[in-house]
């Protein structure tokens, strides 16, 4: 059930918005992978910059969804800087959802 | 310039419409929302000296990039304002660098020293969600096209400060010992101060020329209560008390409004109602940092003219 309790943790974040603009923590690109072993979750994620202001609010954000998900208990987060976040990692919906708003991508 | 014809001015604002150009404007409009503007614009710049002080207290790297971002936000805001108000005819570098600080049209709460992360978390929970109210009621009702559209980001980043604050204040509650009862003392000066900013009651406001021009929508009462239905259930969720409570539809203080307040003291005497003319005399008179906040930011400015011998 390992393939289906990651399903769900990918679902699980992006029901998760970036605290400063009207997109999805996956959407926007930031999490990298997701590693789902009953009860434990690993998840590698970025930031979109070294000085992401709302970077405390998104690590509260993910580990506070995931641990509401059933059969998970420890939330372990590794931020990580390689590859660099760009605006090439943005999805379609993604692109879509920053361009509505206003932002050039 | 303001040269509208009258009569098609006001058919314009009775269908809803939005002014796009001076030249649809009478110059009474034009008037009030140069005002409007530049409360808007001078309350979004002084929060930017207000809020540094604080936030210079962070207790993490992290949380003194938050505070820092959301200054940068504010300085944003502003010269989004001041920008508006110099399309309309106004020198902005003059706002700005050439007026008296008591000239300034922000509210007297910023005039207090913000002096700790504490009280940095209790502004954004508290001053930006005036703010989020003031500038929502613009959003919505604003006949003024560039005004009403620039204000769509500026309200999304509002949501960003109101995080801060909430969660900040949270966490404070959570540890509670001496961090709560510090924050609990700092609710007790700002959430009156806050309660204050939205201005006169409405029984005693004669005019309402920015809802007649639909500037705005929501008269001052209806904006503080719309505040109140914010702040006073999530102050009771964490466990920080405030001297209001629910009663029907309506929120209610549990103290005479307005009443005096010393700013050096940080306290307000509930015991000592005072009567209007009193605060707007303390308004006028401006309070502890309004010189030093403005002389602060207009420094660099005369040096430079001065070394370049202007």
């Amino acid at each position: 059930m390992t393939a289906g309790l990651e399903d769900r943790c990918w679902a699980a974040l992006a029901e998760i918005q970036d605290p400063e603009m009207p997109i999805n923590l996956v959407d926007l690109g930031l999490i990298y992978a997701i590693r789902a072993a009953a009860p434990v979750v690993v998840v590698d994620l970025t930031f979109t910059a070294m000085g992401c202001p709302a970077s405390d609010f998104i690590l509260d954000d993910v580990r506070e969804r995931l641990l509401a998900e059933p059969d998970i208990e420890e939330v372990v987060i590794n931020i990580v800087w390689d590859p660099p976040w760009s605006s090439e990692r943005l999805s379609a919906d993604g692109r879509d959802a920053l361009e509505m708003w206003g932002l050039a991508v | 310039m303001a040269v509208a014809n009258q009569a098609r001015f006001d058919a314009l604002l009775a269908r809803g419409d939005l002014v796009e150009t001076t030249s649809e404007m009478t110059p009474a409009y034009l008037k009030e929302l140069k005002h409007t503007l530049t409360v808007s614009g001078d309350t979004e710049l002084i929060s930017a000296p207000a809020y540094y002080l604080a936030a210079r207290r962070a207790p993490s790297i992290n949380a003194f990039m938050t505070g820092i971002a959301i200054i940068q936000d504010e300085l944003a805001h502003a010269h989004i304002a001041y920008h508006i108000l110099e399309e309309l005819g106004e020198d902005e570098e003059k706002l700005i660098f050439e007026r008296d600080p008591k000239a300034f049209r922000y509210p007297y709460a910023f005039d207090v020293p913000l002096e700790s992360w504490t009280e940095l978390a209790i502004a954004n929970a508290m001053y930006d969600q005036a703010g989020f109210c003031l500038l929502g009621d613009i959003h919505d009702a604003c006949s003024y096209g560039p005004w009403k559209r620039g204000l769509v980001k500026v309200m999304a980043e509002e949501n960003f400060h109101l995080r801060n604050g909430q969660s900040w204040m949270k966490k404070i509650c959570k540890a509670g010992g001496e961090a709560k009862e510090e924050l609990q003392r700092n609710v007790d000066w700002m959430f009156p101060l806050t309660v204050e900013w939205f201005g006169l009651p409405d029984s005693l406001k004669m005019h309402h020329t920015q809802i007649e021009f639909r500037l705005k929508a929501k008269t001052n009462d209806q904006l503080r209560q719309w505040w109140l239905s914010v702040v006073v259930p999530f102050c009771e969720s964490i466990g920080v008390t405030v001297p209001a409570h629910r009663e029907g539809e309506e929120y209610v203080l549990d103290y005479p409004f307005p009443c005096t307040f010393d700013a050096e003291e940080k306290h307000w005497d509930f015991n000592d109602p005072c009567g209007w003319d009193d605060v707007l005399e303390r308004w006028r008179a401006r309070g502890p940092r309004n010189r030093e906040m403005v002389a602060d930011l207009q420094e660099s400015y005369y040096k430079l003219r001065k070394s370049r011998g202007q």
